[in-house]
């Protein structure tokens, strides 16, 4: 379990903890946080696909997306209840996630990233055209979910905390997975295929696998959006959300979980900030990307190696 | 037959038209993921470019055929440029990185175009404008030009590909580029020639489409995504299936439009490709271990 | 040591970022009012000119004084015409900076979303842009308050006179989104109620690039007016491609408020002759009031206002409310809004109806003449408003489906 939890990240999640404790910190910025440690936290769980498995989803806003309907729908019809929600988006993600991860491994490479992105397109063109789920306008004013009958999650320091948790529970099993012979397999279908399929492991069954649990904590990660933000709509689910979840994993560095969550959370920031004050926000955005995959493959943690900050362990 | 000349045929028409236009846009790009293995997010700038330089040429000379020529070249050297300084770097590493450089690239050239000329829309006047009667109704002649030019050019690219010296290497850099190298030919050459091509292509796909729709920054990004379906539709690094899937999506959008409300109709086409890829899961043409 | 190293990076990403922008130390009587709108895309043209009525407008304030003798200061923000970062920014904006009046946002499903927010933080929301009818019915708070016409005034205002000038089968096309979607049931639902025919209605998705597969239905349907409820980049396509096909002079042509903005009426001024738009504002109107709002802001920007400045009357009411009600309390000054009335506003005299908070605005009917829009007709605001329906269904009811006639 010490593998699984080194002191650094109890330390790192006990300073999260702390956060809205700290003096004269705007509600605002918890409310920001909890966008940044979203996307991070996704963007973790597509790092187990793309990072470990070597297979690029341009669809991961779609499970994301459906997460956050699922919850949208249960908060709009009066189910407030957070485990319902949950278990409703695990429900719907996962059959949809199954559906994709079946025909998208059976192919490798970009097929694999263009089918996840087709798939995705459908569900946004149903969600956006569907009148049942408000059409483009989303489920919008959305009331506060509770966690148990009467404790709804209603100040900006509990829709935090709620992020917290998820992020801790995110991490640790992505964590575990990475640093089981599971995850060991995954990396060696990455590294070379048909070796793992001549060792005798079934590698679509594992790509499938590795695909599904990307898929339900993104989806868990989207349920949680509409409980913070109290609506949910087609643009989430849009693929060039996806393409910043794929952002956020290369700033901070493939194949490291740790490095994908301060990706995400350095780009929700960056993006937040710089377009208070300019409007070519994008430019900056872009230009990293560009600087990054020239000069900085491994991400912001691979910085941390070229400036001789010791070796990092690059993969499990 | 009322319904069929009257409905049925200017349909077709509109299809076919469409389709043209898609196939020049998805030409350079399957040709370039073929040989790069890059799938090019910035496909849609070059295009979009591509109106903007002609908007700068018409703005000096006048002329939409002065334009027509000069807009490719330009883009044409930026794309080569583009190549040699950000991609050529990333031929040794996972096509992965191609994609993410070139999904920034795109970001770059939008919001750069954006502040020079500004998100308003422009319009460029076509060089005739004229209408024909045409099965019952009045076709605009530029659309019946549109639809020469791009099947035209289609066809000289065809040509370029299977009877001059140039293309054939490049279509053997695609098939195995170290042998070509070993053979002697300056393999990075032809890489940046070839890039310089497919912009040069897109962006003559995006002037000569601007006076039907529009030119706006955001242009790009709304067409990529179907070109990127035509490209896997017609098997990836096939350029006569690129060609064929063009018009079948041109002709299957404007005909299912007929019969189901607009709005469906973009599932419907998601849902053929999706078909498609599981019953012939490389596309229409595509070859077997191509970049998987 | 390595270890303490990558800790030490990422408290430091987390910290740092949340403290680099940390708000400054108030300055005393300092007021912060927030312009949220679309600074990029296909609806930037609305979100810089709310910008500038805004700016205008606070310019003004300040030279007097100020309100309630606190300067007041601007806060731009950009929501990437997306509800998402609308709340977000919308949060940033009453959360960190604490401003007390909310203008924005641009597109209407932004707009709703960031209605949440302003009736949770009790904060005065104007909106001067968006046109979707929920927003003072099923969504309508008491700090929100509205002074674009949304589209049922808007296809009250239209209806009639299509009906006695125009013609009296209507083909009706409006792009398929919240805005048009709005637009276009708005008109039928008024437009049937005065006798009208619809004779045909179809949705193109927002962003089709080629209108022509559309083109075929309407001109079998028999029409003599053709309804477009488009916006933005989506309009010039449109109307290019209908002109292209000899279409719009086959037709009769009429849009609504958002169809096309002025400025963008000079590149496409010949398939746009004849075209009758509603319009609450135009610097080609020769109505005193506009045309002194119109020199004064081409003074100072240097381009013709257009319907996106209404910003500039939302602040001055704003302001005048909390000078009434002496207090930036949000109750009381949403309160100090009812019913309140105010002159020489950029389209004149104007009052904000009690029930609803909808100012009551004339409309104006426009037609293009060589790319200009000229005044043809005014409906009295009063005809157009309809009747208050806070907390009902305005669509309740309503079917797509077209009604035969004999």
């Amino acid at each position: 379990m010490s593998r699984v939890f080194g002191w650094r990240s109890a330390v790192a999640f006990a300073a999260l903890a702390a956060l809205p404790w700290l003096p004269g910190v705007p509600k605002y910025y918890l409310l920001l946080a909890f966008d940044a440690l979203l996307f991070g936290a996704i963007a973790m769980s597509l790092d187990l696909l793309i990072g470990y498995t070597g297979l690029v989803s341009f669809g991961h806003a779609a499970f994301y997306g459906l997460g956050a309907y699922a919850t949208a729908i249960l908060l709009e019809r009066g189910i407030l209840s957070l485990w319902a929600c949950l278990g409703f988006a695990i429900v719907v993600v996962g059959l949809y996630a199954a559906v994709v991860s079946y025909f998208a491994t059976a192919r490798r490479g970009i097929y694999f990233a263009l089918l996840t992105l087709i798939f995705a397109e459908v569900v946004f063109t149903f969600f956006r055209y569907t009148q049942t789920f408000g059409g483009s306008d989303g489920i919008q004013g959305l009331p506060d979910a509770l966690v148990f009958p009467g404790v709804a999650i209603d100040t900006p320091a509990r829709k935090y905390y709620l992020v917290w948790v998820y992020l801790l529970l995110a991490y640790a099993v992505c964590r575990v997975l990475v640093t089981s012979h599971f995850g060991r397999v995954l990396v060696a279908i990455r590294e070379n295929e048909d070796r793992a399929r001549f060792l005798g492991y079934n590698v679509q069954k594992y790509k499938m696998l590795a695909c599904m649990i990307s898929a339900l904590l993104t989806g868990l990660g989207g349920a949680i959006y509409p409980i913070r933000a109290a609506f949910a709509t087609p643009d989430l689910m849009l693929w060039t959300e996806s393409g910043e979840f794929i952002i956020s994993v290369m700033i901070g560095g493939l194949g490291t979980l740790v490095g994908p969550i301060i990706g995400g959370v350095f780009f929700t920031l960056l993006r937040d900030k710089v377009s208070s004050y300019v409007d070519w926000y994008f430019i900056v955005i872009g230009v990293v990307l560009v600087v990054i995959v020239l000069f900085l493959p491994k991400g912001l943690l691979g910085l941390r190696r070229a400036l001789g900050f010791g070796r990092w362990r690059a993969t499990a | 037959m009322d319904y069929l000349v009257a409905v049925l045929l200017p349909q077709l028409l509109h299809g076919l038209v469409f389709g043209a236009a898609l196939g020049l846009l998805a030409l350079g790009l399957t040709v370039i993921f073929g040989l790069l293995g890059v799938m090019n997010f910035a496909h849609g700038e070059l295009y979009m470019m591509g109106a903007y330089a002609g908007i700068v040429v018409i703005g000096v000379t006048g002329s939409f055929w002065l334009a027509l020529v000069a807009a490719p070249v330009i883009v044409g050297v930026l794309g080569a440029i583009t190549e040699a300084a950000t991609l050529r770097p990333l031929y040794r590493r996972e096509p992965l990185y191609g994609l993410i450089l070139t999904f920034g690239l795109a970001l770059v050239f939008r919001e750069g175009v954006r502040q020079i000329w500004g998100g308003d829309m422009r319009r460029i006047l076509p060089p005739f404008t004229g209408s024909t009667p045409l099965l019952g109704m009045t076709y605009p002649d530029y659309r019946l030009f549109l639809l020469g030019a791009s099947s035209v050019l289609l066809l000289a690219i065809w040509l370029f590909f299977t009877k001059t010296r140039a293309g054939i290497i490049v279509r053997a850099a695609v098939q195995d580029a170290e042998m070509l190298d070993g053979l002697g030919v300056n393999v990075p050459r032809v890489f940046t020639l070839t890039f310089a091509g497919s912009a040069a292509l897109a962006s003559l796909a995006g002037l000569l489409l601007a006076p039907v729709f529009t030119v706006y920054p955001q242009m790009g990004v709304e067409m990529i995504l179907l070109a990127f379906i035509v490209v896997i539709l017609g098997g990836m690094g096939s350029m006569g299936g690129s060609v064929v899937a063009a018009f079948v999506i041109g002709l299957a959008q404007s005909l299912f439009s007929l019969w189901m409300n607009p709005q469906r109709v973009a599932i419907a086409i998601f849902g053929i490709m999706i078909v498609v890829l599981i019953v012939r899961p490389r596309g229409f043409f595509g070859r077997e271990g191509v970049l998987e | 040591m390595k270890r303490l190293t990558w800790l030490a990076l990422f408290l430091a990403v987390v910290v740092s970022a949340v403290w680099v922008a940390a708000p400054a130390m108030s300055q005393s009587k300092v007021v912060k009012i927030g312009d949220l709108g679309s600074k990029i895309g296909v609806f930037e043209g609305y979100g810089k000119y709310q910008t500038m009525g805004v700016q205008m407008a606070v310019e003004e304030l300040n030279a007097k004084g100020g309100v309630l003798g606190h300067r007041i200061e601007i806060i731009s923000e950009d929501d990437e015409t997306k509800p998402g970062p609308a709340v977000r920014k919308a949060e940033k904006l009453i959360l960190q900076d604490d401003v007390k009046l909310l203008v924005g946002a641009v597109s209407s499903g932004s707009t709703m979303a960031v209605m949440d927010v302003t009736k949770k933080h009790k904060t005065i929301h104007w909106n001067s842009v968006s046109c979707a009818e929920f927003m003072r019915t099923t969504k309508f708070h008491k700090y929100y308050f509205s002074n674009q016409p949304d589209s049922r005034q808007q296809a009250n205002g239209l209806a009639k006179y299509i009906l006695d000038k125009m013609g009296k089968k209507v083909y009706l096309f409006y792009t398929d989104y919240a805005m048009g979607q709005s637009d276009g049931r708005q008109f039928k639902t008024a437009f049937e109620k005065l006798g009208g025919e619809v004779v045909g209605v179809a949705g193109a998705p927002l962003d089709t690039k080629d209108f022509s597969p559309w083109f075929g239905a309407i001109n079998a349907s028999g029409a003599d007016v053709l309804f477009l409820a488009f916006a933005g980049t989506d309009s010039l396509r449109l109307m290019t491609q209908l002109h292209s096909f000899g279409m719009t002079k086959k037709y009769k042509l009429a849009g609504i408020d958002c169809f096309l903005l002025q400025q963008d009426l000079a590149a496409i001024a010949d398939p746009m002759e004849g075209f009758v738009q509603l319009n609450h504002f135009s610097p080609y109107n020769p109505d005193p009031n506009m045309q002194a709002y119109n020199a004064r802001f081409k003074k100072k920007f240097g381009v013709d206002a257009n319907i996106a400045a209404g910003s500039y009357d939302a602040v001055l009411f704003w302001a005048a409310a909390v000078e009434k009600a002496k207090s930036f309390d949000p109750d009381k000054v949403a309160a100090a809004h009812e019913g309140m009335c105010r002159d020489n506003t950029h389209i004149g005299r104007q009052c904000i109806r009690k029930e609803d908070h909808q100012v009551v605005m004339d409309m104006h009917l426009y037609q293009v003449k060589a790319g200009q829009n000229l005044p043809i007709a005014r409906i009295d605001g009063k005809d157009a408003i309809g009747e208050p329906m806070v907390g009902k269904d305005p669509v309740e009811g309503f079917t797509w489906e077209i009604k035969k006639k004999k």
